[in-house]
């Protein structure tokens, strides 16, 4: 045994991870699964309309599977679970994953407990890009997405690279530079926003629920352009898990272990941005999730980038998703406002049971 | 896994080149929506049109199926008379039960001045920002009559029509509008000639206001629509400003189109003769108008004129709008005289 040459990866991971710690993220891994499981059962068989739950599972077996269960159901029954929960609970999956691997994402890089997906000023270039899209009366569909959609994905690509372009000229240390230019950028386009705000009369509601999050307009034809934006992101971003552990030693250790630091910082940026523009595009803007899952994951599991990514990317795609399922139970109460009722009280908790000490 | 630095990076440059060419095959695809089937005759605004639309439904054609342009240029094709309705706009409900329609509404939006009594035993389907697209699928509606101007959420209404449930969109910016309004709906509902009797009845009300106010100089008159924080009043593009033209009174708007703020100054140096409250329902009396900061100077306050009006009645661009001119002209102008409504 000792004769066969362990390749040099599996060591490296053999360091970083104790075999205790990859047992409890194992675990941890097999609960987002389950979770995730559950909370795709949860959200196609819960609803405004009461459908019994063997409907909708035979709906979905004579869909998927081609299997005929035996039951009759009405053709609008298929309709809601077919046509309008099951997009609907993908999408979630889908925003969610997205939104806490790119919070892990910013968090390691910025080396910030703070960082959120929106750090960079994607936030407001979002909202400001929505509201405008609010204030012209034009309708039309771009790739199935309405103006609002559009325009906030481009103001969110818009601002990042606007931040990432000015942090450059900044003669501070990189990371100062960018939180700072991202916290200038974004307060501008704020003040924007509240002017247009103040400015769209009747159109204030629409730009106030998207500010607040939702998954109300999802559809497969939208699903199926955000989708392969947010997970092929997502996995180029687990693919550079190594960069960001090197980031995490802080940005001089990084080049010592031989990351090329200026080049990852910018792929990271701009995968992590893509992705939560995606995201904010389909759902608006969403707190909560980005910040609270991967400080979850990694007090769990620690820092390491390769476990807290994928661990993230489950527990945000339940917890968006279960979020959501809350807020239609509620009567469509905004999913921001459910993410963050959930969120913040089980972080505080979580915070005051911590034992895994970790820093940033 | 190390020795292959360029992967990610050009799955990025995939991912990017990916979107680019999404963005360059899709655009054409989206332009159907822009193409109006059977454009509706619009009426030239400002100008409340004479009772013209009676004559446009000879009931010789069948009335379905029918493709209807609405006021958004979507467009609804209703193969037969709609028998389960859903009414997401309170003005649509009560042009519905005008029709005699009102029996087949099976969903509308929570309203918290449901008109007629009858309305309000319908079930809510939808609220403030939001509507519940599943149970108005569940309800199996054949019809659905949404509001514009982003008062129900585009969104919900592209669901809606991607699966399959005609929606017309309705949205009033004028009196004209709401007329045609009522005729859409009158078509779309098979009612055309109903119709056609509510918008003469409206019209009728306005002509009666027209002529009594005829050769008067207008009334400075503020329209309150909130003082809870800051004072509201008309938008010179809201519904209402009209309104208080048409019955006889120079409104105090705020200058800019959807802005909805108007500053106390500008309030004092219009220097209103009447102050109408249609914040009244929401507990603002005229004493307490009195007792605000330098409002004792106004000639409303002065001379009492600062009245209470049914906010409803006076902006909701339904059938009661021939009510609401008749309500509003009275409390810019208590001495008018009008000829009695007819029934």
């Amino acid at each position: 045994m000792t004769t066969t040459p362990v390749p040099a990866g599996a060591r490296r991971r053999a360091v970083i991870a104790t075999p205790t710690r990859l047992g409890r993220a194992g675990w941890l891994a097999v609960a987002g699964v389950v979770s995730l499981m559950v909370v795709l059962v949860g959200g196609i068989v819960l609803g405004s309309v009461d459908l019994a739950p063997s409907t909708t599972v035979a709906i979905l077996a004579k869909r998927f599977l081609g299997l005929d269960l035996g039951l009759a159901w009405a053709p609008t029954a298929e309709a809601i679970v077919i046509d309008l929960r099951l997009p609907r609970v993908l999408t979630a999956m889908v925003v969610g994953t997205g939104l806490a691997v790119a919070g892990a994402t910013f968090q390691a890089l910025l080396r910030n407990p703070l960082a959120d997906p929106y750090v960079l000023g994607t936030a407001s270039g979002a909202a400001l890009g929505a509201a405008i899209a609010v204030l012209i009366p034009v309708r039309t569909l771009f790739l199935q997405f309405g103006l609002v959609n559009t325009l906030a994905f481009v103001g969110a690509i818009l601002s990042v690279t606007v931040v990432y372009k000015l942090s450059r000229k900044s003669s501070l240390s990189p990371l100062t530079s960018l939180l700072l230019t991202g916290y200038a950028v974004g307060s501008l386009l704020s003040a924007g926003l509240a002017m247009a705000m103040y400015l769209s009369g009747t159109g204030l509601r629409q730009i106030f629920s998207f500010l607040l999050g939702g998954f109300d307009g999802t559809s497969w034809a939208r699903l199926a352009v955000a989708a392969p934006l947010i997970i092929g992101g997502t996995i180029a971003i687990l693919l550079r898990a190594r960069a960001l552990n090197g980031f995490l030693l802080g940005e001089e250790a990084a080049a010592h272990l031989g990351v090329d630091v200026k080049r990852e910082r910018v792929i990271l940026i701009a995968l992590a941005s893509l992705v939560t523009a995606a995201g904010v595009a389909v759902a608006g803007l969403i707190g909560f999730v980005g910040l609270v899952v991967p400080h979850f994951v990694r007090m769990l599991v620690g820092p390491n980038a390769r476990l807290v990514l994928p661990i993230s990317a489950l527990f945000g795609a339940s917890l968006l998703a279960a979020a959501d399922v809350v807020a239609r139970m509620l009567g469509g109460v905004p999913v921001g406002v459910v993410t963050a009722i959930i969120g913040a009280p089980f972080f505080l908790l979580l915070l005051r049971r911590a034992r895994t000490g970790y820093e940033l | 896994m190390d020795a292959r630095p360029s992967r990610p990076f050009l799955a990025l440059a995939g991912l990017l080149l990916a979107v680019a060419l999404a963005a360059c095959s899709a655009a054409p695809a989206a332009t159907p929506t822009a193409t109006p089937a059977s454009p509706v005759p619009k009426a030239t605004p400002a100008t409340v049109a004479p009772t013209e639309v009676s004559t446009t439904a000879p009931t010789e054609a069948p009335l379905f199926p029918v493709e209807l342009t609405d006021d958004e240029d979507g467009s609804a094709t209703i193969p037969a008379e709609p028998t389960k309705i859903v009414s997401l706009t309170p003005a649509a409900t009560e042009t519905l039960f005008a029709l005699g329609v009102g029996d087949r509404i099976v969903g509308k939006v929570e309203d918290f001045t449901p008109y007629p009594e009858a309305a309000a035993a319908i079930p809510d389907v939808a609220r403030f920002g939001s509507v519940d697209v599943e149970k108005i699928v569940a309800l199996g509606a054949d019809l659905v009559i949404a509001g514009g101007n982003n008062f129900n959420p585009p969104e919900s209404i592209k669901q809606l029509r991607d699966l399959g449930v005609p929606v017309l969109v309705v949205f009033a910016p004028d009196v004209a509008g709401a007329q045609q309004d009522i005729e859409l709906i009158g078509r779309a509902v098979g009612r055309p000639d109903e119709a056609a009797a509510v918008n003469a009845s409206i019209q009728q009300a306005f002509d009666d206001v027209a002529t009594a106010t005829a050769g008067q100089t207008p009334v400075r008159t503020y329209y309150e629509l909130d003082a809870s924080s800051g004072y509201f009043g008309p938008a010179p593009d809201y519904f209402g400003t009209e309104m208080i033209k048409i019955a006889g009174g120079e409104p105090l708007t705020s200058g800019t189109n959807g802005v909805y703020q108007i500053g106390a100054e500008q309030i004092l140096a219009f220097d209103p003769e009447v102050v109408l409250l249609g914040d009244a329902a929401y507990g603002v009396t005229p004493e307490q108008v009195a007792a605000r900061p330098g409002w004792d100077t106004l000639t409303a306050v002065k001379n009492g004129a600062v009245r209470p009006i049914d906010d409803v009645v006076v902006t909701r661009p339904g059938p009661r709008l021939a009510e609401g001119i008749r309500a509003l002209a009275v409390a810019i102008n208590p001495d008018l005289v009008l000829p009695s409504p007819t029934p």
